[in-house]
Parts: structure tokens; C-alpha cells; sequence
């Protein structure tokens, strides 16, 4: 049903598809990055000063690039990794009509399973460890949607309220584990140092060719768009993805071709779960290497996203691309704090912006063609008069 | 143990902490009554107790703070009654916007204004209570009267401003031509168009509303009971709120109710840190519990709730 729904009028080639389907997105970003000019520049900061400190944060300068350092593009995409896995969970939800808003919830789960696993399995094989704590942060996730899941398709508790009020107890349980039973041997309110042999390797020790010097970006993101890559397979060639789809795309259709709209719910939360307690796990393994409150306070991630699904248009390949775009923002924040002294909380006023010119603008681009539509309709009538 | 938990002070605090939640709960009830699904509640407060305690230490007035809140909750509702209602935005796209905007406009300016992030300066004096009547002595009749004092005459304002609005907009929505109008647009816009009633403006005005409650929540929140503002401090309690909408059954006064219940929830969370001795229950389970009692009665309850017929979707005229 959807396929006939997407199938363009007009066979397009690919570029044109792509320019055409991200058009409205990259105007989105220019719009919103315009407004965040003039908030600086209201703010009495130079807005040049600060977006050419936040692109140099977030992509280095040539310099750098030709003796190999590509340390702020590290960042950048370090970053952007679990806001990809995050934005792919919030992306799945969404298919399904779901709107999973308590991804963070799920994410801290996932992240806190892994430091757990990472402490345990520390001894195994790397290629063993590995997997293992990635299934396990993927099964907490899920486990933490399930109840939700399970109260919207039962009751129909609406997922915003519950995944809200569950991300807001996964902070205080999480909480509760890294300052009680996994905290330190200082006491501190953290976990230990995982070891080595189950941190994520960074680029700079996978091709050392290329990354001459130590980037932060890790194999997490490569996993990312694996994933990306098994999300758009399952969504387009599977019959759970056609499930899914036809859910999101029309409930009553769906049920009336045999499609159970509660057990595809509960599906598709605790895949979206799944998704997000990965993006925690990548936290720990690639870049922290421990579980700390800061994990939870940057809880930028899950809500972040939000911004990279709606971007992306919950396309699982695109969202890839959204996902590096608020990397670099979030990377190149530090460094436009610091030289031209604009406050970082800007970039979540741009991201704000971006999710309400996307949605916005898909309903200005619907309303453009019904208009069309109307105005050759009423061509016909007179016609036939 | 217990006689000496269950104080009239923990019943005064609860009817405290659900001021908030049941003024923006009812802002979520007219607003959703109109066919207006507002999320950004929890944004609306946000900016209400951000911008009351910006104009307090401006203007060393602590009402302009509170009419600072209202129009700023406003100016943010305004914005999402423009998308949701003019532009046909998705609703719950609009209000994360929003909520993301009102977490980064507050943080920004707090630097920006006050030179550092997390917290804001605090305010130089809160709003007291309204009255002041003595207490004291000794005998059953000035325990009584302590009690009735605590439970009946301890609040600040707007504590009673929110019990004055949860009647008003109860007779309102149910006696009055507006309330009957405004039901109607969240049943049934197309009859409520055909009849002559403007359906675009009735929703605008259900969101304004529901702007306004939400600001002046957010007032309650800084200038009544914290006095200074810190990073995303309302922690969830707009969607407490929404909560709180459905068990009351979309009405203003069940909305009271309901918040009356999660503010319960809160007083018992607080009550019960300071009460244990030494540190048995990690402070993480108190603080979990208004969140976990949302989810329990979510689902013991939902099954039996019936929303508004038309909410969340955009209307169209023909």
C-alpha cells in the first residue's frame, strides 16, 4: 500500500530523487542556522566569528587535514554516533506511528548494561566481549520499552506520557546503580574503568594510514550505518517491516488486511528500545569507557534524536547523514563557546528550529500540491459544464 | 511511626506540589477539549518560571515576574497554536520543538544574561503566604486550629488562584455558551463550523489559555516555591500533567484531582527523605515515585478513558 503511496509520478533518477526528498531539510537547516545568526548577533556576539569557531570545531582546518590530524572530524563523527543509533530508534518508532520520546530512557538502560557486561566479560576474547555486551545494552533497551509497549497496545496508554515518565526513572535508577552497587573503588559516582579489551578501537588504530593521529571517533559508527543499512532492509524487504509500515501508514487498512496492530507495536517500541540502549553501549564502549552521571546528563542524546529522525525524514540512510550534521554541532559547540564566547545552549535553540522547519515545511510542500490538486480538479468540473 | 508521618504539613505540602501540575493540567485540558494536543506544556512552564525570575530581579517586582511567566507561556503557545492550528503542523511535532526551544532559549539567556550556566541568581524575596493568622498556645482547640491553619490558610496565591480557576474553568467548559463551543470543537469541528461557530479561533484561544496556565505554573514553580531558576527544573511535570488530564477525564476540576494525587505522590517523596533514618533507601527510589505512580495509574486506568473525538487532528475548512 505504501509502495503505491511513494512511487513518484514522474520516474526521476536518483539524484534528482535525492535532491528533490532533501530539499526541504537542507533549506530547514539554512533557515534555522539564519535565526540562530541573529540570536547571537541580538545577544551582542559576532554570529561570523561564532559558525566559522563551530566549523572549524567540527572539521579542523587544511593544515590539519594534510599532515593527517583529522582530530575535530573525529569529534564530529564520535559525536554523531549515538545520535545515528538514536535517531535510527527514534526513525523505527516513528514508522510505526509510534513516537518513542523517552529514547533516553532506554539509552542510559543500555549504556549502564554495558558497563556492567564490560566489567564482567572484561576477561573474554575482545571478539566475544564485544557482541555480547552489544546484545545485552540491545536487550536491556528493549526490555526498558516493553512496558510501555505492552500499555499501548493493550490499554493504549499514549508512549509519549509512559516512554517520558520511564526515561525519567531509568535516570534515577541509573543513577542509583553507578553511585550504589557499580560505583568505583574511590566511591566516586561512577563506574570503574572498563578494560581495554572491550573498548570500541578508534579509527586511528583501524586505518592508521589515514588517521595518522589519535581521533575520538570509533568503530561504533561504522556499526551505525550497518545498522542503518539492516533497519532500511527489515523496513523495506521484510514482512515485520511491511508490518510496521502499514501500521504507521494507515491503522484500520492494516487490521483489515490481517495485520495485528498490538503485537506490531509492541515490535516495533522494543526495536526502537533496542536501537536506543545501543547508542548508550557505543557511549561506553567507544568513547567513556565507563558510566558516569555525565552520561546521563548529556542526555542531549535521546532527545537529540528526535532532531535527527525529523530530519532524516525517518529514512534509516539519511538518518546517517542528520546524525553527522548534529555531530558537527554538537562538536563544533565547544569550540564556538570558546573563541567567540556564545553560550552552547544555542545549538539546541538551532535544533529546535530545525525540527519545526522540517515539519512545517512537509506541511507547506502537502499543501502546495492539494492546491494543485484542487485547482485541476476545478478545471475539470468547468470543462465538464 | 506513621501517625507521626501523616501530618496536616504533609497534606498542605501536597495540595503545594500539585499547584503546578494541576494548572497546567487544566491548560492541557482545554487546550485538548479545543482538538489541540499541547506536549510543549512542559516548555510553557519552563519559560514561565525562567522569565518571572528574569523580570523579579530586573524590576525587584515580583509580580511583574508572574506577568512576565503568563506572556511568555503565551508567546510560546502562540507559536504552537500558529503551527498546529494555521500551518497543520503535526501537533507533537510542534510541541518537541518547542519543549527542545524552551530548554535552549532558557539555557542560553542564562549565560548570556547571568554570565553562567545551571542556575540562575535567586530571587530576593518569594512570595509569601496570603494570610498570617496566629498560632500557638496549648489545648485540643489551638491544635485544631494549627491544623485547620496549616491545611486551609498556609498557601501563597497562587495555590489559590489554581483551586479559583480549576471551578471557574469546570462552570465554564459545562454552563457557558464558550464551554459548550469549545467541547464541540474537539468532537466535531466540521458540525461545529456548519453551525457557525469559527473553529481556527476557538482553538487559538484554547491554546493562548492553555499558554498562559502553563506560564503561571512555571511562576508557582520559581517566584512561590523554589526562588531562582536552574537548567530544565520543571523535570518532566508537564507531561505529569497530561497524565493528570486523562485520569481527571479531560475536565478541569477531575484535572485538580488527579494533580492533587501526583502532588501526593511528591509530598511522600520529599516526607519520606528526610524521615528515614541514616540512608536505608537510596534517595534515587523516593525521587522515582511520582514518575513510577503516573505509569501504575496510566494503566490501570486508560483502558476506561475516552479522549475528545477530533484531538490531534487539523481542521480544515471545506
Amino acid at each position: 500500500m505504501s509502495e503505491t503511496h511513494e512511487a513518484p509520478v514522474v520516474r526521476e533518477n536518483l539524484w534528482m530523487k535525492v535532491l528533490r526528498t532533501a530539499g526541504v531539510p537542507l533549506l530547514s537547516v539554512v533557515l534555522a542556522m539564519a535565526i540562530g545568526s541573529i540570536i547571537i548577533a541580538a545577544s551582542g556576539k559576532d554570529p561570523v566569528l561564532a559558525f566559522g569557531a563551530l566549523l572549524k570545531g567540527a572539521f579542523g582546518s587544511p593544515e590539519q587535514w594534510q599532515i593527517g590530524n583529522f582530530r575535530a572530524f573525529g569529534d564530529t563523527i564520535s559525536r554523531a554516533t549515538p545520535l545515528a543509533f538514536a535517531g535510527l530508534a527514534i526513525a523505527f518508532g516513528f514508522r510505526a506511528n509510534l513516537f518513542n520520546i523517552g529514547a533516553n530512557g532506554q539509552l542510559l538502560l543500555g549504556a549502564v548494561t554495558a558497563a556492567f557486561l564490560g566489567l564482567v566479560l572484561g576477561g573474554q576474547p575482545t571478539w566475544v566481549a564485544i557482541p555480547l555486551i552489544l546484545i545485552g545494552a540491545a536487550l536491556a533497551g528493549a526490555a526498558w520499552a516493553f512496558i510501555p509497549a505492552i500499555l499501548k497496545a493493550k490499554v493504549g496508554a499514549h508512549e509519549v506520557i509512559t516512554t517520558m515518565m520511564f526515561s525519567w526513572i531509568a535516570l534515577y535508577l541509573t543513577s542509583w546503580i553507578i553511585s550504589g552497587p557499580l560505583k568505583d573503588a574511590a566511591g566516586n559516582s561512577q563506574t570503574p574503568m572498563l578494560p581495554q579489551a572491550v573498548w570500541l578501537p578508534t579509527m586511528d588504530q583501524l586505518l592508521p594510514a589515514v588517521f595518522r593521529t589519535p581521533v575520538r571517533a570509533h568503530l561504533g559508527f561504522i556499526i551505525a550505518v550497518g545498522l542503518a543499512v539492516l533497519v532500511w532492509w527489515i523496513l523495506k524487504k521484510t514482512t515485520l517491516g511491511y508490518g510496521v509500515r502499514a501500521v504507521g501508514f494507515n491503522q484500520w487498512a492494516a487490521q483489515n488486511g490481517g495485520i495485528s496492530i498490538a503485537i506490531t507495536t509492541v515490535y516495533a517500541l522494543c526495536i526502537s528500545g533496542a536501537l536506543a540502549g545501543l547508542a548508550g553501549a557505543s557511549e561506553v564502549l567507544g568513547v567513556q569507557h565507563r558510566m558516569f552521571d555525565e552520561v546521563s546528563a548529556g542526555s542531549g542524546f535521546g532527545f537529540t534524536g528526535i532532531a535527527v529522525a525529523l530530519l532524516a525524514k525517518n529514512h534509516p540512510i539519511a538518518v546517517i547523514f542528520s546524525a553527522i550534521l548534529f555531530g558537527a554541532l554538537s562538536a563544533g559547540a565547544g569550540m564556538m563557546q570558546l573563541t567567540a564566547n556564545v553560550p552552547d545552549k544555542i545549538i539546541m535553540i538551532v535544533q529546535a528550529l530545525i525540527i519545526f522547519f522540517v515539519g512545517a515545511e512537509t506541511v507547506i510542500t502537502w499543501f502546495i500540491k492539494r492546491r494543485q490538486k484542487l485547482a485541476l480538479e476545478r478545471e475539470g468540473d468547468s470543462d465538464v459544464a | 511511626m506513621w501517625l507521626s508521618f501523616l501530618t496536616p504539613d504533609l497534606f498542605a505540602s501536597a495540595i503545594r506540589m500539585a499547584t503546578p501540575l494541576a494548572l497546567a493540567a487544566i491548560g492541557g485540558t482545554i487546550c485538548e477539549r479545543s482538538g489541540v494536543v499541547n506536549i510543549a506544556l512542559e516548555g510553557m512552564m519552563l519559560v514561565g518560571a525562567f522569565f518571572g525570575v528574569v523580570v523579579t530581579l530586573a524590576t525587584g517586582n515580583v509580580w511583574l515576574g508572574v506577568v512576565a511567566a503568563i506572556v511568555a507561556g503565551v508567546l510560546l503557545s502562540a507559536i504552537h497554536a500558529f503551527a498546529s492550528v494555521t500551518l497543520r503542523m503535526d501537533q507533537v511535532v510542534s510541541g518537541t520543538a518547542l519543549n527542545i526551544l524552551a530548554l535552549g532559549l532558557t539555557g542560553f539567556l542564562m549565560e548570556v544574561i547571568y554570565g553562567h550556566p545551571g542556575a540562575t541568581n535567586g530571587i530576593a524575596h518569594k512570595i509569601g503566604p496570603v494570610f498570617n493568622f496566629p498560632t500557638g498556645g496549648t489545648g485540643v482547640l489551638a491544635t485544631i486550629w494549627s491544623w485547620v491553619d496549616q491545611i486551609v490558610f498556609s498557601y501563597t496565591p497562587i495555590v489559590y488562584v489554581a483551586i479559583i480557576i480549576a471551578i471557574v474553568a469546570q462552570w465554564a467548559m459545562y454552563r457557558t455558551r464558550w464551554g459548550l463551543r469549545l467541547r464541540a470543537l474537539g468532537e466535531h469541528p466540521r458540525a461545529a463550523d456548519t453551525v457557525g461557530v469559527r473553529v481556527q479561533a476557538g482553538r487559538y484561544v484554547a491554546v493562548l489559555i492553555s499558554g498562559a496556565l502553563g506560564g503561571l505554573a512555571g511562576a508557582n514553580l520559581t517566584l512561590e516555591q523554589v526562588g531562582v531558576f536552574s537548567d530544565n527544573m520543571t523535570s518532566g511535570r508537564g507531561f505529569i500533567a497530561l497524565a493528570a488530564n486523562i485520569f481527571g477525564r479531560w475536565t478541569p476540576v477531575g484535572s485538580y484531582l488527579a494533580s492533587l494525587l501526583f502532588g501526593f505522590a511528591e509530598a511522600i517523596e520529599i516526607r519520606m527523605q528526610s524521615f528515614q533514618q541514616g540512608n536505608q533507601i537510596p534517595v534515587q527510589f523516593f525521587l522515582m515515585l511520582p514518575y513510577v505512580l503516573v505509569v501504575i495509574v496510566l494503566a490501570g486506568f486508560m483502558g476506561r478513558a475516552v479522549g475528545p473525538a477530533a484531538i490531534g487532528k487539523p481542521y480544515e475548512k471545506e
